[in-house]
């Protein structure tokens, strides 16, 4: 029971990150209609600058985090200004072969820029621990927990309740009608690229002071958005939260219970076998590819 | 009869909307409008008919820049509001210049609550505090759907879906207001209410109105005047009494009290070999 209890403490901390980087990865596919594959970029991205700001230039952990906030966030909306507009209503297929040409272009950038070798995690956060009972819970994980869901929170209240998140939804749900009723679609849409890379950006940074090492296989965390989305639904972004801690919790658990190779398994295994009976995830729209 | 209305027509007058030789395609292929021209005066109250396939809902989309979305395009001709080119303009713009419309179909925001889809209406518009004195103001035009504000729209019945439809346009403040297909799928007693509101607004606020409609009968009846559209042309406009008293209008628009109504088969045969080209 105290393996289990300890395994989904860091699994729930683990999964708050993820649903962060699956929150993004469903923002921009609800407003674009784009499977965005360089959001795994996106987040190492993220680490990466963490790396520069935190260990080699001492800055502070907040100033840091809001800092790369806003380059990447900043790096999302000139994308979508420089890339994605011109291809807006041409085939999803070359829409998405572009994102993973993107995601190999800062692949390469932070190959160029910061060498092959792998780096020791960033000890930017408070190192103690907090021990209740048997349970050893590291500070870093309740910052971690504490930080992401500050972030989908915030982001949350943001999409409810201000005009550009209302913008957003009503974009997401019918393009043309919303056009027709005065919102500009380029305006949501890079506000959606923007969000849903400070989304990744901020993971980024946490999980670099979480992970083991970090290289440049780190955007394969990226990639865990894709079952944690599709478990919750790949168009709701409730779907994305719970399907993040789903993810994370079960990871943890795996690995603790069978060893470190099943995280893998366990992630995209969960995902065939929600998707063989809700194909459309759990709060996902039944019919959700529309012409 | 018909000759001496075109004549009448062909006066250019200056109006709120001037649209010239349209030519629409869609798919660089498919022609959808050739040559339209039509004019709604400044608080005008303006109708264009036609049966399915006529250009009606492409004359709108041209209108208010949506054909990219279909992957229409504007070939030749321009549009033109109080003087000012706006064909090809960004959509958004449209809108904040003052021409908003009611689409086909409603097109709400089915998951969103009603006060939501009222609040889009208004994406053109910063005045926070307007913005909801005039949400309050569409309930009082709608009591119907006051009691619903926080319900999903997609929860709402087809009448109640259309008046959102309609205030989440008149959201926008608009100069010109665009009503397509308006009385589509609704009882008539709905569309009877809608349509003497749309006569309010006009006489009252002297919103000018564009009315697109296959209700040829209620279109005639509410409108100044209007166009009538078949397969990319105007065929024949003039006042909305001259064209309802018009022949061929009453046979073929208005359920045909005409001389051929009398037996089924001369009606087809007649309506074969008619051309409206005068």
């Amino acid at each position: 029971m105290d393996t289990f209890l300890q395994l989904t403490a860091s699994g729930i901390a683990l999964g708050s990150v993820y649903a962060m980087v699956a929150l993004g990865f469903v923002l921009v596919f609800k407003s674009t209609d784009v499977l965005n594959f360089a959001h795994g970029e996106f987040l190492m991205l993220g680490s990466f600058l963490a790396l520069t700001f935190l260990v080699e230039w001492n800055l502070n952990i907040v100033f840091a985090i809001v800092a790369i906030a806003f380059i990447v966030a900043a790096l999302g909306v000139a994308l979508h200004y420089g890339i994605m507009k011109p291809l807006v209503g041409q085939p999803l297929f070359s829409v998405v072969l572009v994102t993973i040409g993107i995601a190999i272009v800062i692949r390469a950038f932070l190959l160029m820029t910061y060498g092959p070798l792998e780096r020791g995690r960033i000890l930017a956060l408070p190192q103690g621990q907090l021990d209740i009972g048997n349970l050893v819970i590291p500070y870093v994980d309740i910052i971690l927990f504490l930080v992401s869901s500050a972030a989908v929170v915030i982001f949350y209240i943001f999409f409810k309740s201000t005009t550009i998140g209302l913008q957003m939804r009503a974009v997401a749900e019918n393009l043309e009608a919303a056009a027709a009723m005065g919102v500009s679609p380029n305006k949501v849409f890079a506000v959606s690229w923007g969000i849903g890379a400070l989304m990744a950006g901020v993971a980024g940074v946490m999980y670099g002071n979480f992970t083991a090492v970090i290289d440049l296989n780190l955007a394969a965390i990226g990639l865990r958005a894709f079952p944690a989305a599709m478990i919750g639904g790949l168009d709701s972004v409730e779907g994305a939260i719970l399907g993040g801690l789903i993810v994370g919790v079960s990871e943890q658990l795996a690995a603790g219970y069978f060893g470190g190779d099943f995280r893998d398994v366990v992630a995209f295994g969960l995902m065939f076998v929600v998707l063989m009976v809700r194909p459309y995830g759990f709060f996902g729209t039944k019919d959700l590819i529309r012409v | 009869m018909a000759v001496q209305i075109l004549n009448e027509s062909t006066e250019p007058t200056p109006g709120l909307l001037d649209v010239n030789n349209l030519e629409v395609v869609y798919n660089d292929s498919v022609v959808a409008l050739r040559g339209v021209s039509i004019t709604v005066p400044e608080g005008g109250f303006v109708s264009v008919l036609g049966t399915n396939g006529a250009g009606k809902t492409t004359l709108i989309r041209a209108i208010t820049s949506l054909l990219f979305v279909h992957k229409g395009k504007i070939r030749d001709g321009e549009i033109e509001l109080r003087g000012k080119r706006i064909a090809g303009s960004d959509s958004a713009k449209i809108v904040k210049a003052g021409i908003c419309q009611v689409p086909e179909g409603r097109m709400l925001f089915p998951s969103l609550t009603v006060e939501e889809n009222l609040r889009i209406g208004s994406s053109s518009r910063r005045n926070r505090a307007e913005i909801n004195s005039d949400i309050e103001r569409m309930f009082d035009l709608f009591p119907q759907i006051a009691s619903r504000r926080k319900d999903v729209a997609g929860w709402l019945s087809g009448g109640e879906q259309q008046m959102v439809a309609v205030g989440r346009a008149l959201m926008a403040r608009p100069a010109l207001l665009i009503c397509d297909e308006l009385s589509l799928g609704l009882a008539p007693q709905i569309v009877h209410t809608l349509f003497e509101l749309l006569k309010q607004i006009n006489q009252d606020e002297g919103t000018s109105i564009l009315l697109i409609e296959q209700n040829a009968r209620m279109a005639l009846q509410y409108s100044k005047y209007a166009y009538i559209l078949e397969t990319g042309r105007v065929v024949l406009d003039g006042p909305s009494d001259v064209l309802e008293s018009n022949e061929d209008v009453q046979e073929f628009y208005l359920g045909g009290a005409g001389e051929a109504a009398e037996a089924y088969a001369t009606i087809k045969h007649y309506k074969k070999r008619k051309r409206w080209l005068l």
